[in-house]
């Protein structure tokens, strides 16, 4: 196809900030950007735990990642043509719609652009939303800020008991 | 307490930089009266600006002007990459002071040579340097507590067969030292210690100088240029202040101590007709010889919970590849060092996306780590240059940095995640990670000191060869990196350097 969906996404996203409609859509989805409560681009969500899948990890929480990032890049006209240049090359790959195709050939195709300066971009920005994230931190068992605990000097920093006694 | 100087006052020191070379410069100087007027080009926070939150504190204190080119994780903030750094304290060994010596020139491309000075005239200044940081397991300070991630990584190097390991040389309070607290285990190290356990020039070193009568600090004060006069002699430093305003302050001698980059910069921008390679560069080796070690990472996934998160980022030093045995395939030694890393931190090291790299972030809290580091030769070509047309927004020409690993350096770094392997892997680690982590913490080698003018561009003092009243305070000077992490290096060189500076003025022979 012409225009893959991200780029759709990405510019109906972009007139609705510009005419300032809803602050921050929650959706890219033609036909529900003004509604806040719709769910985030599966597209987006689908993309976002391909690269980082943690099984149990809920949608709702990919969502809320996705929304960060892709929001912000899509906002900005540099950053926005990395999402354009990701959607054009997965849909190529996929040899029309990447999103309707199965997961393997999802994760091929992903393989297949993952030496492109845009897909390097992407998934560091990713990265950086995904793992600072306070929900995927609860998924993780990591409690993030401690000094406000006192630290751990109290909290089991040295409470491992299954290691072989050391000389 | 804190003096004011007029910028035409040319009986002061200028000292660029506030970090951990220009820090303890300053207070050396200042407590023998010498007066020293030090500027530094970030801001000055308090412990109370200090939040347990990476990105924001990356926000106020990491260096993040324009460069091109390998990255530096470095700071611009009163105190210097001291508030970053994770407070290891090993001492230089005897091979690698003599590192030409010892290993030879490892090939045409290596430009190594041996320090200016010998080992046992560095011992004196390393127990000042000691004493002055609180380094743990020393001079009677009690060792640092051995936290989960160091006793998985002392029991897994017992049973790989390694015996010299240590939860001292941590420049962390292990109790309450010099008017600053015991480590309370925080973690979050790397963002700054919201105790101030961690040494650091910010509330050590810069309020201790402060109190002298001898010193100003000049915060957000970016020096641009030294100046000199037609004999060669330095006379001052020209600085951007807050709104961009340059002023120069008059000097009777300069010391530099901005980290490779900016004392590369520094040295390079104030070319002349006298200077016209750039000041203190007859030899063309500013900016070359640019070392910033071995550096790698490894985490595993432990059978059981380590909880990694718990406690100070890094405890916990392996001494037994710190030599020099060709028979392994390379020159020069290693160090293993356990080290502790968040989520984020994680998923940066391994890298890669997709169930390879989830495998590790979703046994988050059974994961063990440690980084490597350990020498790397010296090379003409990798190099902090300046771009010929590119400015930052500061109208500064952008600093190129380029670095690429020697041969010996992949080879030692291979050797060191194979050890990293059997040591995890000796307790049963479900999944092993290993690899390099171009980090770019511990930079050295730019302005190096050498015996031989030709070869670089400072004496043993750190005395610029061309010009007597420059001095370099920083990791530039190092004649070669050694294994471990240079800051004690630093700090006992500076002290060093502050005594030499000051005998030669007693004496009148600097000005």
């Amino acid at each position: 196809m012409d225009v893959s969906r991200i780029s759709r996404r990405r510019f109906i996203l972009t007139a609705v900030a510009a005419s300032s409609v809803v602050a921050a859509p929650r959706s890219w989805l033609p036909g529900s950007i003004a509604r806040a409560d719709t769910p985030a681009d599966p597209v987006l969500i689908r993309l976002t735990r391909l690269l980082f899948p943690h099984p149990g990890l809920r949608d709702d929480v990919y969502a809320d990642v996705a929304d960060i990032l892709f929001t912000s890049y899509a906002n900005n006209a540099a950053t926005g043509q990395l999402l354009d240049a990701a959607g054009f090359a997965l849909d190529e790959q996929a040899d029309g719609d990447w999103f309707d195709a199965d997961e393997d050939s999802q994760i091929e195709a992903l393989r297949n652009i993952e030496g492109e300066a845009f897909f390097a971009a992407i998934l560091a920005g990713l990265r950086g939303t995904f793992y600072y994230h306070p929900k995927v931190w609860t998924h993780l068992d990591y409690p993030g800020s401690s000094k406000e605990h006192g630290g751990y000097k109290h909290r089991g920093f040295n409470d491992i008991n299954w290691l072989p006694e050391v000389k | 307490m804190a003096k004011q100087y007029a910028l035409s006052d040319d009986s002061v020191v200028v000292v660029i930089g506030s970090g951990a070379g220009g820090g303890t410069v300053s207070n050396e100087l200042a407590q023998k009266g010498i007066d020293v007027v030090c500027l530094e080009a970030g801001s000055r926070l308090t412990l109370a600006d200090v939040e347990n939150d990476p990105p924001s504190m990356d926000a106020k204190m990491g260096w993040h002007d324009k460069r091109i080119g390998a990255f530096l994780w470095v700071c611009k903030t009163v105190g210097g990459t001291t508030m970053r750094w994770s407070g290891v304290t090993p001492r230089l060994q005897e091979h690698e002071v003599r590192a030409l010596t010892t290993y030879g020139q490892i090939d045409a491309g290596t430009t190594l040579i041996d320090w200016p000075l010998a080992l046992g005239e560095l011992a004196p200044y390393y127990d000042k340097a000691e004493l002055k940081m609180g380094v743990s397991g020393t001079h009677g300070i009690p060792l640092s507590d051995e936290n989960n991630n160091y006793k998985v990584f002392n029991a897994g190097a017992n049973l790989a067969g390694y015996k010299q390991i240590t939860s001292g040389r941590m420049a962390i309070n292990p109790v309450a030292l010099d008017g600053r607290p015991g480590c309370q285990q925080i973690g979050f190290c790397n963002a700054g210690c919201a105790i101030g356990a961690k040494w650091s020039t910010l509330y050590t070193e810069i309020p201790k100088a402060d109190l002298t009568g001898h010193f100003e600090l000049r915060a957000n004060s970016m020096a641009v240029r030294i100046n000199h006069d037609k004999t060669g002699k330095i006379t001052g430093v020209v600085y951007q202040g807050e709104s961009g305003e340059l002023h120069e302050q008059k000097a009777r001698a300069v010391c530099v101590a901005g980290n490779v980059v900016e004392t590369t910069r520094i040295l390079l921008n104030s070319d002349s007709a006298l200077f016209p390679q750039g000041l203190a560069n007859s030899s063309g080796q500013v900016g070359r010889n640019y070392m910033r070690h071995t550096f790698g990472a490894a985490i595993a996934v432990m059978p059981q919970p380590v909880n990694v998160h718990r406690g100070a980022r890094q405890t916990g030093i392996l001494f037994d590849e710190q030599i020099h045995d060709p028979g392994r395939g390379f020159a020069g030694g290693y160090q293993l060092q356990a080290h502790g890393f968040d989520p984020l931190t994680t998923s940066n090291i391994i890298g890669g996306w997709g169930s390879e790299h989830t495998q590790f972030l979703d046994n988050y809290t059974k994961l063990a780590g440690l980084f490597i580091t350990g020498e790397d030769p010296p090379e003409a070509d990798n190099r902090i240059s300046l771009h010929p047309n590119e400015r930052d927004a500061n109208g500064l020409p952008v600093p190129v940095i380029e670095y690429r690993n020697h041969a010996n350096t992949n080879a030692m770094r291979d050797h060191a995640i194979a050890a990293s392997q059997r040591i995890y892997e000796s307790l049963g680690a479900k999944h092993f990670w290993g690899g390099d982590a171009p980090v770019g913490c511990h930079n050295m080698g730019v302005a190096r000191m050498s015996a031989d003018p030709k070869d670089g561009v400072t004496n043993r003092w750190g005395q610029a060869h061309d010009v007597p009243n420059l001095f370099v305070s920083d990791g530039s000077v190092f004649s070669s990196s050694g294994a471990g992490n240079p800051t004690l290096t630093i700090v006992a060189l500076a002290i060093r350097q502050a005594d030499h500076i000051a005998e030669r003025m007693s004496q009148k022979m600097l000005y």
